[in-house]
């Protein structure tokens, strides 16, 4: 207990000590924005046990290690040695160690901004203004109605210290051909922690597809990483966001999407997660307009000792709005894994249709998978589904599949596909090929 | 003709109960064989011993498959043997098409004897002359293994498999249970058309119209994991009219 709040005080002192050189300082809504994370950060401190949200797999080194945030930094990246721009990407957003080291695109179409924030706070700050929340801002309403802002301790350590981030911007009426990646590579120090903010706003009828692609860092330290990413899609458009998360055994990851829809837009996402380490991804979808929906597709894969969690929080809050859930674990040798899902229908909230279906498969029998659907329905007239099941390989279709002639292992891989074919079928045909790479060709191949 | 499969005083046991208990049957090339019996008689165990599945302990006996111990050989060997099992109960299998699993399973047969595999483009080819024998739409191809079909396509997609992959000895549990008539003459001219010299055949059967189409060689009566008459066709007809007990107690 004392080593934590030893560690606390660390950061707090930590950030009084860098804040001078972080950006957007002189906007005195970033700096009161920032100022308030930090304190809110002292207040709650990381989660423990006692926080619902985060009591299943405590992540390992998270509250007992502390994370330099501005370490001298030793490591280059030659911009050449990373695999070429996918042919389908229109823009590519490079962060090295949590900073953007290039943007690369051909010649843009009209209405698609696309730069970092430091970019836009030094030139368009009124731009980013409401668009960047508070921590506070999706924080839990309990059903006591108190607001419990502890689950969101790591966005609020991400709101005092990030450095940077992409700012995707799309006007009214734009579709965006092909897909804009940002890819996130690193190798530093010991012990570092980077936080990047981003911000993806579709204006009026607009569309676009956007890939979070998270690669592993280089490093034989413990490495933390949290990306935070508000998203705002306006009236009519659509958002097709993809997150692949890899990691290596000492990356311990942490994503938060934060997602408001208005009248008739539509979110679709789909997050592939396989990090030999640790990684969370958590999904915050507010649905706020008439007719708006969402859909949000998991596919985590473990092996080792690795940690995969998921968090989903979706919050219908008026007449009329869509969600649908689908999750699938694949989990190997000693690997972990959690998936949280909650449906919540606010008061008034009629003619909501929300669906959650979580399918877990055990590939050892050292792997353990917690799974917890949860629905709150304040209102009368809805249509809610929920449900997850956990089970291993089914023996009678393996029996199947050798009967035919295939080897025990090949029928084991198709089986295991087959799973994960779910999620993976429904991915963009953009996507499509490099996701089916990352999770189920991949693995294979290292059998 | 010259015996094919030598099934030799066979007892199979399931959590310790003895469900076979010393079966004796030889089947010679090109044989059609009816196996009938009652309920619990041992019929769904033998065929699923002959294919390999886990689950069950032979205690004693033999099985030669072609001059071969098939008891040694694992289930996904066999099926490269060319032994064949058409299910009772074919299983689903959500997420692969099922022209992805017909040519994984065609070509990891070939692989293992030996031979080259089939392209896509030779494979569809094949696939689509077998479907039409059995009248059978091509959408099937791309839809996932046993998902959602009719009782009647789930067989059909199992006679389809089998002609895909021409085996040697073809075991049908129960393939006409579920089928309506005019389904039941297609499966049963799709098995006719793979007779031959080469091929022998187990009918597991509870009815005497499915061998009104296939014409069996011989007929086994399995009782209590025994077979304990053989006759040819009459002995079916025999069985209409004095059931399994009558003819049971008069062997």
């Amino acid at each position: 207990m004392t080593n934590s709040s030893n560690i606390k005080n660390r950061y707090y002192q930590s950030y009084n000590d860098n804040q001078s050189l972080l950006p957007g300082l002189d906007l005195s809504w970033i700096k009161r924005l920032r100022d308030d994370a930090i304190t809110q950060f002292n207040q709650d401190g990381f989660p423990d046990k006692n926080v619902e949200e985060w009591n299943v797999h405590p992540c390992k080194g998270l509250s007992d290690t502390f994370y330099e945030s501005r370490q001298e930094n030793n490591y280059e990246i030659d911009v050449k040695s990373i695999e070429k721009k996918d042919s389908n990407c229109l823009i590519r957003v490079i962060f090295f160690n949590g900073k953007v080291i290039n943007i690369e695109h051909d010649t843009l179409p009209e209405g698609i901004k696309v730069n970092t924030l430091s970019f836009y706070l030094k030139n368009n700050p009124e731009f980013l203004k409401g668009k960047i929340k508070s921590a506070n801002e999706y924080s839990e309403v309990r059903l006591s109605n108190i607001i419990d802002s502890r689950p969101q301790s790591i966005v609020a350590l991400n709101a005092a210290f990030h450095e940077d981030g992409a700012i995707i911007h799309i006007d009214k009426n734009i579709e965006v051909p092909g897909f804009i990646e940002l890819l996130h590579i690193g190798e530093c120090e010991e012990n570092t922690m980077k936080h990047i903010r981003s911000v993806i706003f579709l204006d009026k009828a607009s569309k676009c597809e956007v890939l979070e692609n998270i690669k592993q860092h280089k490093n034989n330290n413990l490495v933390f990483t949290s990306n935070v990413t508000d998203v705002h899609v306006s009236e009519g458009a659509s958002l097709s966001f993809v997150r692949f998360i890899e990691g290596n055994s000492k990356n311990l990851h942490i994503n938060n999407v934060h997602v408001q829809l208005d009248k008739d837009s539509k979110f679709i996402s789909t997050s592939l997660i396989n990090s030999k380490g640790q990684a969370r991804a958590e999904t915050r979808v507010n649905l706020l307009g008439e007719n708006s929906s969402s859909k949000i597709n998991i596919l985590m894969m473990g092996t080792n000792n690795s940690l995969q969690e998921s968090l989903t929080k979706v919050k219908h809050s008026t007449k009329n709005t869509k969600s649908d859930q689908i999750i699938r674990i694949i989990l190997d040798e000693n690997s972990r894994g959690s998936f949280q899902g909650k449906i919540r229908v606010d008061v008034g909230a009629d003619g909501t249709l929300a669906n959650m279906s979580g399918k877990s498969l055990l590939l050892s029998n050292n792997a353990r998978v917690n799974s917890k659907p949860e629905l709150e329905i304040l209102a009368d007239d809805v249509r809610c589904s929920h449900g997850v099941t956990v089970g291993s390989l089914n023996a009678e279709q393996l029996f199947y599949l050798r009967s035919r002639g295939i080897p025990e292992n090949e029928a084991r891989k198709l089986l295991i596909n087959s799973f994960g074919n779910v999620i993976i079928n429904n991915i963009s045909t953009n996507l499509a090929k490099r996701a089916k790479n990352l999770m189920l060709e991949d693995r294979n191949k290292n059998d | 003709m010259t015996i094919a499969l030598e099934i030799k005083d066979l007892h199979v046991e399931i959590s310790d109960k003895e469900i076979l208990k010393g079966l004796s049957l030889n089947i010679e090339h090109g044989e059609m064989a009816a196996i009938m019996g009652p309920n619990g008689a041992g019929k769904s165990t033998l065929a699923s011993v002959l294919a390999g599945k886990e689950g069950y302990t032979i205690t004693s006996g033999s099985i030669k498959y072609l001059g071969k111990n098939l008891l040694d050989m694992p289930t996904d060997e066999r099926a490269a043997a060319g032994v064949f099992l058409a299910f009772q109960y074919p299983v689903e299998i959500p997420g692969v098409a099922t022209s992805t699993f017909v040519r994984t399973a065609l070509n990891a047969q070939r692989r293992h004897r030996g031979e080259s595999e089939l392209d896509g483009i030779e494979f569809l080819k094949l696939a689509r002359e077998k479907a039409k024998e059995l009248e059978m739409s091509e959408d099937f191809f791309q839809r996932e293994v046993n998902v959602g079909f009719s009782g009647g396509e789930k067989k059909r997609a199992e006679i389809f498999q089998m002609s895909m992959f021409s085996p040697t000895l073809a075991i049908l549990d129960e393939t006409d249970s579920g089928l309506d008539i005019d389904a039941l003459k297609i499966v049963a001219a799709g098995i006719n058309n793979l007779r031959s010299d080469k091929l022998c055949g187990i009918v597991i059967t509870h009815y005497q119209r499915l061998l009104e189409h296939l014409k069996p060689d011989t007929i086994h009566i399995l009782a209590d994991g025994k077979i304990v008459k053989t006759g040819d066709k009459s002995l079916a007809i025999l069985l209409e009219e004095k059931g399994y007990q009558g003819i049971i107690e008069a062997a």
